[in-house]
């Protein structure tokens, strides 16, 4: 972790199995993870952490916020500090869905499922740069998302790859892209249209 | 299990029933509406009842000032700005004989809702309690709920009282609310009693000495104190005391007479109580008086019972500002103050802080080498409350 970095806890689990974990939320909008932060959990009493990708966010519904959306008219300067109130005080209820692509067990990194999921109520944190590069030096990573049916990985893929390569010096980035594609033409060698729809979202991320 | 199918009969009864009470409701509102308009001049019935109210004799309604009882006042529906309103709830997690660790917790939520343009602030207080003197009672059983119940109105004043002290230096109106009744609502029967309502009085008085207007809030009030005052004018003054249990509108509220004469945004006459808690509040300066508000809208009236110290509803245009604060508050939620429902979502102890306390203490309790284990009764229940 840099110096300037900080620790930010998302939240604790909710529910959780070996393919993932939900995490319940109410942090202010500013510290709401974004689709593809890495992140880690807990796992095995402490002795590893999982780690994993953010693939789904859904603000809860909240009948006091409905309630008031019937009532409240914006423009009336009458209720300035109520929606005040509503937006910096008030964090909506969130859930964050993640898809797990492996997991830290001292300085080793295991790629795939990790070997038990996060026990409910957990702390997840948001993973640091080092960690981010360290779980992403190799492309295994994406293993566990290729697998995976029920997240939109190619969605997924290239917003993660995105990520990690944006944290490496600049003379890398090359490098790593291509080793990622290397392994997903290895990996959607059989699935032609799914390697070009990943492959070409990719490019269209790093044109950005 | 729960077998409905076989409760249809009893649901159709009830929904009979309901039908029956609601006419009923209506003819007594029809009665204690005639009541009202022919009610005597409220100096006589405060010299009639006052005695009686003396003597433990007179729980019901004592006119607070001269105005007729059928008076009514309105108010804007927006306070003065600058207008400060601090209000507070409190919620709790009550000890539980069957856990894997005995404890209670208290929590505080406060809003400071200033009328300025900036954005409220939120204040919480934990208290948790742990040691045996506060767990257990003089007879070996975990204390009461209603023992719980009174820490946590000290609490919650108290903790109003810091939030206004913070206020203090402010030449604005200050108003401190709290949910439900400002009158200390338990009977004192013994030294811990007086004890407890001796450190409520005492935050209410830190409270006034910084400047600021407690306010009681009481949301749907179920008493029937005005409605027993309207008895009272029926009656000859020396069978006040004997037929009081006579009156025939016992199944009515006063709310129910207040929604037919009180229009959205009016407030009725002010009241007292003359029960012995009053008295308490009384030799302390801090007399609580009452009055009847409409908060609702044309065809949806919200009745409130909104309490106060008699120095407070006396205060030259403090009514008014009350008044007027409630109005607005409740303009965005049908009728129930923002402020006070924030202060209870600020305040609440979920499922989940109650969980993750419980994961905490026990902890502690393993660190020290103990294994904290619960019944075996609350062991069997977590099994089919998952359920």
């Amino acid at each position: 972790m840099t110096p300037a970095e900080k620790t930010i806890s998302i939240g604790n689990v909710l529910r959780a199995d070996i393919r993932g974990f939900v995490v319940a939320s109410r942090i202010p909008e500013p510290d709401v993870p974004t689709f593809g932060t890495f992140v880690r959990a807990p796992i095995q009493q402490g002795q590893a952490d999982l780690i994993g990708l953010v693939y789904n966010i859904s603000l809860q519904d909240d009948p006091f916020l409905k309630n008031l959306a019937v009532a409240l008219d914006e423009d009336n300067p009458h209720y300035e500090e109520i929606i005040r109130d509503q937006r910096d005080n008030r964090a909506i209820p969130v859930e964050i869905s993640v898809v797990a692509v492996g997991c830290r067990e001292g300085d080793r990194t295991r790629y795939g499922l990790p070997p038990q999921p996060p026990m409910v109520l957990n702390r997840i944190t948001v993973c640091s740069s080092a960690e981010v590069c360290e779980i992403t030096r190799r492309p295994d990573f994406l293993r566990a998302l290729l697998d995976n049916r029920d997240v939109p990985a190619d969605e997924l893929i290239p917003t993660a790859l995105r990520r990690a390569a944006g944290l490496r010096p600049s003379e890398q980035r090359d490098a790593f892209y291509v080793d990622a594609g290397r392994y997903l033409a290895r990996n959607l060698g059989r699935d032609p249209v799914r390697l070009e729809r990943v492959l070409r979202r990719l490019e269209l991320e790093t044109d950005e | 299990m729960l077998h409905i199918e076989r409760l249809q009969a009893a649901l159709a009864e009830l929904g009979q029933m309901a039908a029956q009470q609601a006419q009923q409701r209506t003819d007594d509102v029809t009665t204690a509406l005639a009541w009202l308009e022919a009610a005597p001049p409220s100096a006589s019935l405060r010299e009639v009842l006052t005695p009686l109210a003396q003597q433990g004799l007179w729980p019901g309604a004592l006119p607070a000032t001269d105005a007729p009882l059928t008076a009514r006042a309105t108010a804007p529906d927006v306070p003065p700005t600058g207008t400060v309103l601090a209000a507070v709830d409190g919620s709790q997690i009550f000890p539980d004989r069957h856990a894997a660790v005995l404890y209670y917790l208290i929590q505080v939520g406060g809003l400071v809702f200033r009328y300025n343009g900036q954005t409220p602030e939120q204040h919480t207080r934990e208290n948790l309690y742990f040691r045996e003197d506060d767990l257990i009672d003089a007879r070996g059983n975990v204390i009461a709920q209603e023992r719980v119940g009174m820490r946590r109105l000290i609490h919650e004043m108290r903790f109003l009282a810091e939030l206004t002290e913070a206020e203090k230096t402010t030449q604005q109106p200050l108003l401190a609310l709290t949910d439900g009744p400002l009158l200390w609502p338990y009977p004192e029967r013994g030294s811990e009693d007086a004890l407890a309502l001796r450190d409520y009085l005492a935050a209410l008085t830190r409270i006034r000495e910084a400047g600021a207007l407690p306010i009681g809030y009481v949301d749907r009030p179920g008493g029937r104190y005005l409605l027993d005052l309207l008895w009272a004018g029926q009656l000859k003054p020396g069978e006040i005391a004997d037929r009081l249990p006579d009156n025939p509108l016992q199944r009515l509220s006063d709310r129910w007479l207040m929604a037919h004469t009180l229009a959205p945004g009016e407030r009725s006459a002010w009241f007292t109580r003359g029960n012995a808690s009053q008295q308490r509040h009384t030799q302390a300066r801090h007399e609580v008086w009452f009055c009847y508000g409409n908060l609702g809208q044309p065809g949806f009236p919200v009745i409130a019972r909104v309490e106060v110290p008699a120095w407070v509803a006396q205060r030259d245009g403090a009514a008014d500002t009350l008044h007027a604060t409630l109005r607005h508050q409740a303009q965005v939620l049908n009728g129930y103050p923002y402020a006070l429902a924030r202060a209870h979502e600020i305040a609440l102890v979920t499922t989940q802080d109650k969980l993750a306390l419980e994961g905490a203490l026990q902890q502690q309790l393993m660190a020290a080498g103990i294994v904290p284990r619960p019944s075996e009764k609350a062991r069997q229940k977590s099994y089919l409350g998952k359920r």
